[in-house]
């Protein structure tokens, strides 16, 4: 019987190379981030044809019913109902492309189906390059709407401030620039983190039942997709919320000078 | 140990932090520019369709919720009239039957009393054409009475007196019935 220090575990925190086109590498992240790109697009597609059509079945029904909840989230978190639909399209599809994209982890051959000594399966969410870019996405994306809200000085402000005539507010503001750059790295590394744990949770599971696993490894894939629902869904709340964030902070800095009111509510809109 | 050791020796950092990541800028830009593409295209031919339906039925929901609310208040508005045109019937309807009891006492009395007018009109009657014929019959009974008392008177005194003085007989009798 081989023990788990005998047998052939292979991971890799980064996502490996199948094959290059040219100096572009393709790794197997990549691959199976392809297929989740076309389940999404396929899925989605579906839906939006079958509603546009008012041809509904039960798929269709499950699908809306997510999608008015993430909907009722947006409007929940967000109050400018203008905002709120125009951050929809980005955050909604966060949801629904993580979602399936770790939900792809649980495919079985995980560990198992490889080519040339590389497995081919690894989800998207657990390539930092995947999440690190959303996080970017998600970043940027914010900060424009922060400034077509707030406009570029008024944006500015809630970072920048007269340390001599505020020094406390500079103080926050300096907070506020290393808390934005916190907030990026960390939605990139929980998704990241979560994902590949589940990921190496899943082949260590599968090494150390080894005939069992069968039965064992069903229960931790469930675990793992209601895992992957959970990410996808902070994900999009954090989106969210950093957008909230971000459109009011010129409005407390404003109307407030008393920094101990503001800092509450951001507190509780962050938490 | 074993474990330890395997996973330490997994993927030993090789150049920098990044690329001990995985993180490969072009890679990265490629996820992003593919992701952001992924986000133009469904928001510009899915997202609206949904977003219309989810709308439209919650205005459906918002606009049946409106008409349930309308109607509870309709209800409960129709429910205090009806209780208020049941408060003014219940007391029409007590002054009507106090009116009613009043007006038929009154009508009782008064057909009571013009019954008692008209019995004593009747008695009074009876009793006036009693009297007259009391009246008329002891008026025949004294005419008769002179009748046969001149019948009586003629018979005894034919007998006795002659015709002239008979006559003056009967004249005086007569005169002094009178």
């Amino acid at each position: 019987m081989n023990t788990f220090g005998a047998l052939d575990l292979h991971i890799s925190i980064a996502a490996q190379e199948v094959f290059a086109i040219g100096p572009f590498p393709v790794t197997n992240a990549m691959l199976t981030g392809i297929a989740g790109l076309i389940i999404t697009i396929a899925i989605l597609f579906y839906v939006g044809g079958k509603v546009k059509k008012g041809r509904y079945n039960r798929f269709v029904g499950l699908i809306q019913w997510v999608f008015e909840g993430l909907l009722k989230s947006i409007d929940d978190v967000i109050p400018d109902r203008v905002l709120a639909r125009k951050i929809t399209p980005l955050a909604v599809t966060i949801f629904f492309f993580v979602l399936f994209s770790y939900w792809l982890s649980v495919l079985p051959g995980l560990e198992t189906i490889t080519v040339g000594g590389v497995p081919i399966l690894r989800s998207l969410t657990a390539d930092l390059n995947f999440t690190l870019g959303l996080a970017i996405i998600t970043i940027v994306t914010v900060q424009m709407y922060a400034i077509k809200h707030l406009g570029i000085l008024g944006n500015a402000k809630g970072y920048f401030r007269n340390p001599i005539r505020d020094p406390i507010g500079a103080f926050e503001g300096a907070l506020e620039l290393i808390g934005e750059i916190s907030r990026g790295t960390a939605l990139a590394l929980r998704l990241f983190g979560n994902a590949f744990a589940g990921e190496v949770l899943l082949i260590v599971i599968a090494a150390l039942t080894s005939y069992f696993a069968t039965v064992a490894l069903p229960f931790f894939m469930g675990f793992e997709l209601f895992i992957g629902f959970i990410q996808a869904y902070v994900f999009f709340v954090l989106t969210l919320i950093f957008t909230a964030l971000a459109v009011s902070h010129g409005d407390h800095s404003e109307s407030s000078s008393d920094h101990s009111l503001a800092k509450p509510k951001k507190a509780k809109l962050a938490g | 140990m074993n474990t330890l050791t395997q996973f330490a020796n997994t993927e030993a950092p090789s150049g920098d932090v990044f690329s001990a990541l995985g993180i490969n800028w072009m890679t990265l830009i490629f996820q992003i520019v593919a992701f952001l593409l992924l986000v133009w295209l469904l928001g510009k031919f899915v997202y609206p369709w949904l977003i219309k339906s989810v709308d439209e039925r919650q205005e459906k929901i918002a606009a049946g919720t409106k008409a349930a609310a309308e109607a509870q208040a309709a209800a409960v508005a129709a429910e205090a009239r009806i209780e208020k045109l049941l408060k003014k019937a219940r007391v029409e309807a007590a002054d009507i039957v106090a009116t009613a009891k009043l007006e038929s006492a009154s009508a009782l009395a008064a057909s009571e009393e013009k019954a008692k007018k008209r019995a004593d009109q009747i008695v009074a009657d009876a009793k006036a054409d009693i009297e007259k014929e009391v009246i008329g019959a002891k008026k025949a009974l004294h005419n008769e009475t002179l009748e046969l008392v001149a019948l009586a008177t003629t018979n005894v005194t034919s007998k006795l007196v002659d015709g002239a003085s008979n006559e003056a007989l009967i004249a005086d009798a007569l005169k002094a019935v009178k």
